[in-house]
């Protein structure tokens, strides 16, 4: 446990202080509220913000967690690899410190590290609103969508951005990721096979749907469940909130597998 | 004009992603395009076109962003009597050299087996190729730009895919303006105004020699090339 | 190539002074740069390469004024540099890591490139391992390839930045009878920690510390620094206080120092010839810095 402390401190550290960490984000916050149309706006927007608060800060934090998690993933890309091209490798490797307890500090450091500035964007905006419209409950609902949606999708995907490049250049994986941020989350399950809708949903979808109540800005939108015709239904069970936290567990679920893999291929090349 | 022995060295440096994103960008959409069951071939056609407005677009943005920063030579390169920035720069022909010779073929495809004709807003066979060659230019515009002032593959290859995807989830609040349509960068197969397609790809053609310029500033300080990089 | 430095600084983020009002000549042929890590060496040699700018004071190489874009490209076209923390290309073999730097260095003809790249080599003692990675290379096989690239266009200044780091005794003594060879009619400046590097190669030198030139002229003129401060005491109890401490052997009743103090540090202390390196102490204690470079107050 200590192995794992040490390690996260020493990451948490290392990467909260990169200025593209806080950079990256705040670009795309900026670029996000000069394009219009989003919540980071519409929010102290009478006319246009939705009228609930529960709706208010759960779609807040919809948009902020589908745009800021690919700068996110691509920011964390090359956390492992590092160490080998800047040769700490072989000298932590040379520690009595145990290798997978030191991957798992690595990768909880670094990803509380990289996820700190879209934590402080979220509860900065939904902070910001809940003093604006007088509606201190978007404070709990705005800490019930960064558990449920916000930080199991984050695990995830940083599990597989610090493996994935061990295998793949890491510009590649940038692409890779993006495509696949982009298909697994926001095309239609009937337009192709696609991971939207399903529980290895990492935008969060059964959460949304059941633990969150949440249908869209306008309360239209359902997130999840099974799709007339798609495939990948057997992906889809009715939402239910067991189906949420199930969906929750098999995000959490396969970082661990993404990180014993990475652990594997890591281990296989000091061998 | 420098021996083509150095071109193949720049090409070398310009590394795997460069070499394998184009081509696999282009096969995702095909795939994309094969797995689409709507009905309609104009629904096929657009996603055709759209591996070429949007997929090779991305992986050349990310490959010009990922060329400044991380040179392990940088040191000897700064000394060489070649200067850096026609290094880089060079890289960064390659790079999009390579994009040009995938998305033309891939575009010469769709045209002989009437792909390209089945989408309205195709734009006919030559200004059409502007299709793939604004944004291409567009985005690795940025990621070079952003790689030189970052010095981070990480944080160019990061704002890279962040402006890609939020005019890809938020394609219709980005062309809610006319600055937002002209720097719309998938004007072609989801563009709001067909009418502003000529003037949309001239501005990013624009937007990307001015990031260069803004680059080529930026790397004009050698100093920052070997100060502590932002790990 | 003449190399005049007057009022040189260096600041860097943070307020950092790596070097501070610097002025120095340095002649064609060998010259040494002593100083400790953190001296400002490194920065300096970076300035004299055209990577590093100066944050204020003139640098003029063989005519060349550095504060302008000419003069940099000019002094670089007449430039080998060894820098300290040498990296390549992992995955291009020693033949092709030199054919490309010679490339950069504007020798586009390929038969004169391939012969360059031959011979250089050769005195390297590479060339059986040419067309070997470079990322399966050792330390000191790299250092060899950088010892190369920089000779590579027969250049008329050659400034190397810790050039034996990483070399066995045997590539250490080969390495400086090339840069001696080589010198000749050229400038080499060789920036080192490594005292005897010194000794063997240049006849004149300058010694950096906290920035500052606190020492320039012969070798000899260095060790005389240290005349009739240097000391021999062989002891069983702890070493002497006072003076720096040059070496420590094992001796029959205990241990012998060999310290640098400008009095006897001990009562037995006996008086012994002083060496390049206990010049170079006398010079740096004379300062009031440490080996880091701050100052010790």
């Amino acid at each position: 446990m200590n192995t794992v402390g040490a390690s996260f401190r020493y990451e948490f550290r290392m990467q909260v202080r990169k200025r593209s960490v806080w950079i990256v984000p705040a670009l795309s916050l900026v670029l996000f509220v000069l394009i219009g149309g989003s919540l980071l706006r519409d929010l102290f927007d009478p006319a246009s913000r939705p009228p609930e608060a529960r709706d208010a800060v759960v779609g807040l934090a919809l948009q902020i967690h589908a745009l800021l998690t690919i700068g996110f993933g691509c920011l964390l890309a090359d956390r492992l690899i590092r160490d080998d091209r800047l040769r700490v490798a072989p000298i932590l490797d040379a520690t009595p410190a145990r290798p997978g307890a030191r991957l798992a500090g690595k990768y909880l450091g670094a990803t509380a590290a990289t996820a700190l500035p879209i934590v402080v964007a979220y509860f900065g905006f939904a902070g910001a609103y809940a003093v604006h419209t007088s509606a201190p409950e978007a404070f709990g609902w705005a800490l019930a969508a960064l558990g449920v949606v916000i930080v199991p999708g984050l695990l995830f995907v940083a599990a597989f951005a610090l493996t994935v490049p061990l295998v793949v250049p890491a510009p590649l994986f940038r692409v890779l990721f993006v495509g696949y941020w982009l298909w697994g989350n926001a095309v239609a399950p009937d337009v192709m096979p696609t991971f939207s809708r399903t529980v290895i949903h990492p935008l969060g979808g059964y959460p949304l749907d059941v633990l969150l109540d949440f249908h869209g800005i306008d309360g239209e939108d359902v997130w999840a469940g099974p799709v007339p015709g798609a495939t990948l239904n057997f992906l889809r069970p009715d939402p239910t909130p067991a189906a949420a936290w199930l969906s929750i567990g098999v995000l959490v679920v396969l970082a661990a597998v993404a990180l014993a893999g990475g652990h594997a291929v890591r281990a296989r090349r000091i061998r | 004009m420098r021996p083509l022995t150095l071109w193949r060295y720049e090409a070398r440096r310009a590394g795997w992603a460069a070499l394998l994103g184009p081509p696999l960008a282009v096969a995702l959409g095909v795939v994309a395009a094969w797995a689409n069951p709507l009905p309609g071939e104009t629904t096929t056609a657009r996603i055709l076109l759209g591996a070429l407005e949007m997929a090779i677009p991305l992986a050349a943005g990310v490959a010009c962003g990922s060329l400044t920063g991380r040179d392990p030579a940088v040191e000897i390169q700064l000394t060489a009597a070649t200067s850096y920035r026609a290094t880089l720069l060079r890289r960064m022909a390659v790079t999009l050299a390579w994009t040009a010779v995938i998305a033309v073929l891939t575009a010469a495809v769709l045209i002989a087996t009437g792909w390209w004709a089945r989408w309205p807003e195709n734009h006919g066979p030559v200004a059409g190729q502007l299709t793939w060659l604004a944004p291409t230019l567009g985005l690795s515009g940025l990621g070079f730009a952003a790689g030189a002032v970052f010095r981070s593959p990480a944080a160019a290859g990061a704002l890279v895919t962040t402006v890609w995807a939020l005019q890809q989830f938020f394609g219709d609040a980005a062309q809610q303006n006319v600055a937002g349509r002209l720097l719309y960068l998938f004007a072609t197969t989801r563009g709001a105004v067909p009418g502003d397609w000529a003037a949309n790809r001239l501005t990013l053609l624009a937007v990307a020699a001015g990031f260069v310029a803004l680059a080529l500033v930026v790397l004009g300080h050698s100093e920052r090339l070997i100060g502590e990089e932002d790990e | 190539m003449r190399i005049e430095i007057t009022g040189l600084t260096k600041t860097y983020r943070g307020g950092v002074a790596a070097l501070d009002g610097l002025d120095l000549v340095v002649p064609t042929g060998m010259f040494g740069l002593l100083g400790a890590n953190g001296a400002g060496k490194t920065t300096l040699m970076r300035i004299l390469a055209g990577v590093a700018r100066p944050s204020s004071g003139r640098v003029v190489v063989g005519g060349h004024d550095l504060a302008t874009a000419a003069g940099r490209t000019a002094v670089q076209r007449e430039l080998g540099y060894l820098p300290q923390d040498l990296g390549v290309y992992p995955d291009l073999t020693a033949r092709q890591f030199l054919d490309y730097v010679a490339l950069l260095k504007g020798m586009d003809d390929r038969a004169i490139r391939r012969r360059r790249v031959g011979e250089l080599l050769e005195v390297v003692a590479l060339t059986s391992h040419a067309d070997r990675r470079l990322r399966g290379f050792s330390g000191g096989m790299r250092q060899r390839v950088g010892i190369a690239q920089a000779l590579l266009a027969d250049p008329q200044l050659l400034i190397v930045d810790e050039p034996t780091a990483g070399l066995d005794p045997e590539e250490r003594i080969r390495f400086r009878t090339l840069l001696s060879q080589f010198a000749g009619r050229r400038t080499v400046l060789l920036s080192t920690h490594i005292v005897d590097d010194i000794a063997q190669t240049c006849r004149e030198v300058a010694v950096l510390s906290g920035g500052r030139l606190i020492f320039r002229g012969t070798v000899d003129e260095l060790t005389r620094r240290a005349e009739g401060r240097v000391w021999s005491v062989v002891t069983d109890g702890p070493a002497p206080a006072e003076g720096t401490v040059v070496s420590a052997l094992p001796h029959e009743n205990g241990m012998r120092y060999r310290i640098v103090a400008p009095a006897a540090p001990s009562p037995g202390a006996r008086p012994v010839e002083p060496g390049l390196e206990d010049g170079y102490l006398a010079a740096v204690a004379g300062t009031g810095m440490e080996r880091d470079g701050t100052p010790t107050g």
